[in-house]
C-alpha cells in the first residue's frame, strides 16, 4: 500500500484535530515569560514547568535530553538566555537547576560516570551494550560518544575534513570515525524494522523527491536510519544537533562520509550550537522547504535571521514539548506563516513515551540503582496518569503493595478499580518502602514527609522535572549526604535513619535506565511520516497553524511496529466496512476516542 | 432476614441492569436502521424517531418469554444461589417478562382504566397498583444505601435547592435506583413528571411508592404501544404545568415534545439525553439545524464511558460465562475479537484468571496496545480451531461466521459482548443439519453431524446483558451523571448554552468521580495554594486538558 495513497484520504480528519491541538496552549496556563523569569530567581522551580500536564513530560528519548538540569548547565544555560529567545517564546526553562553551581555540579558528575566506567562490573556485556543505548539517550551521561578521541582538541570548526568522494560540506568531530560509526547505525537499523519497511515500501515512489529538509535533533545511531530513510525516500538533508552534548561523533562522521551535510559534534559551545544551525541553513543555492526540529531552535533561528526562507517552508514538524509550546506561542501570536505539525502528542508516540515506557523503566531504574526486591515491598505512586499507570502495572505485577495518591478524581477513580488504596501521602509515608513521583506538580515530597519517612526508604521521580522532591530542603547541615552509586545518595538524618534518594531528585529513568530502542523507532517513524503527509499535501490542506498528527497517520505508524510481535492484524470485509462506515484501511477510530 | 435484603439486593441488581439494556435495545435499533457512522438523511431520521416501539421488540419477548418459564420448570442442580440470581436475572433482562416481582398478574384492568388516589388525595399518576406503594418504598430504601453518591448529593445540595423552580419530565426506566434519582431531584427543589421510557422495565411497586410521595409517574409494565405514547403525552401535556427541562432516555420523549408540542419545546431550558440512540438522533436534529435547545450528551462522559464498558464488562464477562457454563478459566485459551474498551476489560479479567488470552482487531493502534499488554495479535482464522472459548466485542458484524464455526473444537463456548446481536452470524447456524438443543436458560448446544457441539450463549445477544448483571454502582455513577447535568443546564447563565449538543464539562465529570470515591474510602489529595500556581490549575479543577486520555 502506498503511503501516498493513505496520505490522500485524511483530510478531514486533519481539520477536525485542530481544535483540540490548539487547545493547548490555552490549557497550559503556566505563561513560560512567568516561568522563565521564575528560573532566574529560583534554582528550585527548574526545568519542567513548559508544559503542565504531568504526562507529557516524561517523554522519553530524545526530547527528554533537552530539558536536563544537571549536566549541560553552563552552556546551555547561556543558550538560554541568547538574545534571540526575546519576550513571549521564552522557553527558558530547560535546564533551570543553574543557580546552584552547576559547574560543580557537571565535573563531579564526570566523574562519577568515570568512575562508573571504572568498573565494568558484574553485568558485563549487557551492561555496555546497554550504556551505548542510554548514551544516546541520556543527556546527563558524559559518555554519549564512547569512541571519543579526548586528545585531539582543535575545534572542528577549524579543521578542514573531506569525506572518500572529496565533499567538505559538513563539520563534525573526526571523519575517520565514519566506519565505526557506520556500524552502529546498522546494529540501530536491525531495531528499527519499522524505519526500514517505509524506506522499502516507500522508496519506490520516493515520496519526498524534492524536500530540501533541514533538520536539528538529537544526533545518534536512530536518527542516522531516519536520515538515511528520509534521504532513500527522495530528500536532500542538512542536519544539526539539538543539544550540545548528546552527538555521538561517529555517527556523525558516518552521516557525513554517507554524503550528508551534518554539522554537529559532542561538546559544542553555545556559540558552536547557533554556529552549526547557521551553516546548516545558510548555503549557496540550496533552500530548505521543510524543517524537522526538537526543541524548536532551528525553528526559531530561522524565523529570526531568514524571515523569506522561512515564509517559503512547506512544513515544520516539531517533537518536543517545548517546541510544540513555542509553536502554540508563535502561531497565537498570528505569526506563524507555515503549517506546522505537532508529533510530540500522537496518540502511539504518547502511550510509549509515557505508559509502556515508564511502565519498563521504574523495575529497571530502582533495580539497577538499589537492587531493591519488589516482591511484598510497599509502595506509593504519587499520581495515576499514564506514567503512574505504566510504575503501578509493573510494580503490582512484581508483587508490591502499591497506593495511590490523586488529585484528580476520575484518575482517583481509575486506581480505585484497578485495585490499589487510594491515600493521601501523609498518611502512608511512615510505612512505605519506596516513593514514587509521577505527577509533574512541584513539592509533592517535602521535607516533612521525607523526615517521617523510615529507615531505608527509597525516595525517586518519575514525572517531568526535578521538582517533584523537595531535594533542597535536604541540603541543610544537620543531614549528611553520602554518595553510595552513580545516581544513588544516602540522606542520613541526626538519628542513624538513611533515606536513599535517586538521581538527586531528577527523572529516574532518564538518569538511571535506557529508552528502548522501540521507542524511539516509533518517535522517528511518526516523524518521517509526518514529513511525509506535510509535503505531500495538496495546497491548502494545511493552512498556516499547528496540527495534530491524522489519526490515519498514527494508525500507519501503529501498523510498521506490528511485525515486530508478529502480530496479525485482520482486515474489515467490504460488507463489514460499510456495516460500521469505516473505510477498510482506516481511520478507525473518532478524534474523541480515548484508546 | 437476611435472606430477605439478599433477595431485594439481587432484585435491584436486576433492576440496575435495565438502564443499561435500554441502551443496548436502542443499540441494535440503530444498528438496523443506520450504520453507525453513515450519513443519515432526515428521511432516515424519521423511520428511526418512529422506530423505537415497534412490534418486533414484542415478538422477541414472547419467544424470551417461553424460554423464561422454561427454565423455571428446570430448578436444576444449582439450587438456591441459582434461585436468587434467576430472579436478579429476570429483572435485568429487559426481554423478560418479570420484572416485577409482585406483579399481581390475576389484576388485568388497564391502570388507563383504573382511577386510584394516593394518601394525599392526588390521583395525578397512573401506575398499576398504589396499593404496592409500600413495599415499593422497601425497594428504593435499599437502592439508597447503594447509591451514597447520589445520597451525598443530596445532602450536600438540597439547602441551595440548585433545582427550585425546574419542572423536569422524564422518561428512562423506571426502577428504584431511578426512584432515587427522582426523589433527589425534588430533594433539591424539582418537580418531576415521569414516564418510562420501556414497555416492560417498568418495576410496579416503585411506581407505586414514588405515586404515592407525589410524583406524577405514568408508567406500568407491559404496556401497549399506544399505553407507551398515552402516558408519554399525559406526562407532558397538563393544565397549568410546563416542563422547562427533559431528562431522556432514548430520546422517545424529545421525540414527542418535539413533534406534538413544538411551543413547549421551545420553551425548554435543556435536555438530558442519556442513550446512545437519543443522542444521535439529538445530533441529527442539531445538523439539521432543528434544535431550538440546549442539550447535553451524559453518554459520553468519561466516568460513565470507563464503567459502562471497560469496568463493567470487567466484571460480567466471567460472571456471565461462569453462571451460564460453569467454565473454569486457567489455562483456556480464550479468543477476544477487539480490543476497545470491552475488549479490555475482558481481556484483564481472563488474564487475571489465568487464561492464554489472544486478541484479534483491525486497529493498528489498538492492536499495539494488546502486543504491549502481552497478548498475540491474530487472525481469527489462525486459532479458530484451538481455542476453548470465543467472545466478541467488535461493535461490528459476521466477525465470527458460519465457516468459522465450523472449524472450532468439540465444546468451544461461542459468545458476544460488543453491542448488538450481529457479530455472532447465528442465522448461518438455523440449517438443517444442525441440531439445537437448548441446555439451560441462554445457553444453546449446536450439534454438528459428526457429534461436534459448540455452546453459544444467549444466541449471540448481548452476554453481559442477558446472563450477568449490571452492579448498582455503575447505574449509581449514570444517576448522578444525569442529575448534575441537570443542574449544569438549569443555572447555566443565559448564552453559555447555545442551541446545540453539549458534552458534558470536565468540572462536573470529575465530580461524579469524586462523589463515588467514598465508597472506596478513597482519600483524594488536595492541591496545595503553591502547586496549584504552578500547575496553572484551580484548585478544585478541572485537572485535565479536554483531549486528556485517560
Amino acid at each position: 500500500m502506498s503511503v501516498q495513497v493513505v496520505a490522500a484520504k485524511m483530510a478531514e480528519v486533519d481539520l477536525k484535530d485542530i481544535p483540540s491541538g490548539k487547545a493547548l496552549p490555552a490549557d497550559s496556563p503556566v505563561s513560560p515569560a512567568t516561568e522563565g523569569k521564575n528560573i532566574g530567581k529560583n534554582e528550585a522551580s527548574s526545568s519542567a514547568a513548559m508544559s503542565p500536564s504531568a504526562e507529557s513530560s516524561a517523554k522519553a528519548g530524545e526530547g527528554l535530553l533537552t530539558p536536563n538540569p544537571g549536566k549541560m548547565p553552563q552552556a546551555s544555560a547561556l543558550k538560554r538566555t541568547d538574545p534571540q529567545q526575546n519576550g513571549g517564546e521564552a522557553f527558558v526553562n530547560r535546564d533551570g537547576t543553574v543557580a546552584e553551581a552547576p559547574r560543580m555540579k557537571k565535573i563531579q558528575f564526570a566523574d562519577q560516570k568515570q568512575e562508573f566506567s571504572k568498573r565494568p562490573s558484574k553485568i558485563g556485556r549487557r551492561s555496555l551494550s546497554r550504556s551505548i543505548s542510554q548514551s544516546s539517550t541520556d543527556s546527563y551521561s558524559s559518555a554519549a560518544s564512547y569512541t571519543d578521541s579526548s586528545d585531539d582538541e582543535t575545534s572542528p570548526r577549524d579543521k578542514q575534513q573531506k569525506n572518500s568522494k572529496g565533499n567538505g560540506d559538513f563539520c563534525i568531530k573526526n571523519i575517520k570515525q565514519a566506519e565505526f560509526g557506520r556500524r552502529e547505525i546498522e546494529i540501530a537499523e536491525q531495531e528499527m524494522p519499522a524505519l526500514m519497511a517505509l524506506r522499502k515500501r516507500a522508496q519506490g515512489e520516493k515520496p519526498l523527491a524534492g524536500a530540501k529538509v533541514v533538520g536539528c535533533t538529537h544526533i545518534t545511531a536512530q536518527t542516522a536510519v531516519l536520515m538515511e530513510t528520509l534521504s532513500a525516500l527522495g530528500a536532500q538533508c542538512r542536519w544539526a544537533a539539538c543539544n550540545i552534548y548528546s552527538t555521538q561523533n561517529e555517527v556523525a562522521a558516518a552521516l557525513a562520509e554517507g554524503g550528508f551535510s551534518v554539522f554537529a559534534w559532542k561538546g559544542e559551545s553555545e556559540d558552536d550550537f547557533w554556529w552549526c544551525i547557521d551553516r546548516c541553513v545558510n548555503v549557496e543555492g540550496w533552500q530548505p522547504n521543510m524543517i524537522l526540529d526538537d526543541g524548536g531552535d532551528l525553528t526559531h533561528w530561522i524565523y529570526k535571521k531568514y524571515p523569506n526562507m522561512f515564509k517559503k517552508i512547506k512544513g515544520i514538524v516539531e517533537e518536543s514539548v517545548t517546541g510544540v509550546h513555542r509553536l502554540y506561542q508563535l502561531s497565537k501570536a498570528g505569526k506563524l506563516c507555515v503549517p506546522a505539525m505537532n508529533v510530540n502528542d500522537s496518540v502511539t508516540k504518547q502511550k510509549f513515551d509515557n505508559l509502556y515506557c515508564c511502565r519498563e523503566s521504574i523495575l529497571d531504574g530502582l533495580k539497577r540503582t538499589t537492587d531493591v526486591m519488589f516482591g511484598g515491598k510497599q509502595v506509593v505512586v504519587c499520581g495515576y496518569g499514564e506514567v503512574g499507570k505504566g510504575c503501578c502495572a509493573a510494580l503490582k505485577a512484581m508483587g508490591s503493595i502499591v497506593y495511590v495518591t490523586e488529585i484528580d478524581p476520575i484518575c482517583a477513580l481509575q486506581a480505585c478499580m484497578d485495585g490499589f488504596r487510594l491515600v493521601k501521602l501523609n498518611e502512608v509515608i511512615r510505612q512505605v518502602d519506596i516513593v514514587i513521583t509521577c505527577t509533574g506538580n512541584k513539592n509533592v515530597v517535602v521535607r516533612e514527609n521525607l523526615d517521617r519517612m523510615k529507615n531505608g526508604c527509597i525516595v525517586c521521580n518519575m514525572g517531568h522535572s526535578n521538582t517533584e522532591i523537595d531535594v533542597a530542603s535536604l541540603r541543610t547541615p544537620e543531614l549528611t549526604w553520602e554518595r553510595v552509586r552513580s545516581q544513588v545518595d544516602h540522606v542520613i538524618w541526626p538519628d542513624g535513619k538513611r533515606i536513599v534518594l535517586l538521581a538527586e531528585g531528577r527523572l529516574l529513568n532518564l538518569s538511571c535506565s535506557t529508552v528502548p530502542t522501540f521507542v524511539l523507532s516509533i518517535t522517528a517513524t511518526t516523524q518521517a511520516l509526518a514529513l511525509i503527509e506535510l509535503y505531500n499535501a495538496p495546497e491548502g490542506r494545511y493552512k498556516q497553524d499547528v496540527y495534530l498528527l491524522p489519526k490515519k497517520m498514527d494508525e500507519y505508524v501503529a501498523s510498521l511496529h506490528l511485525p515486530t510481535f508478529d502480530a496479525h492484524l485482520t482486515e474489515l470485509s467490504d460488507e463489514q466496512a460499510k456495516y460500521l462506515g469505516l473505510n477498510k484501511n482506516g481511520p478507525f477510530k473518532p478524534n474523541y476516542y480515548r484508546y
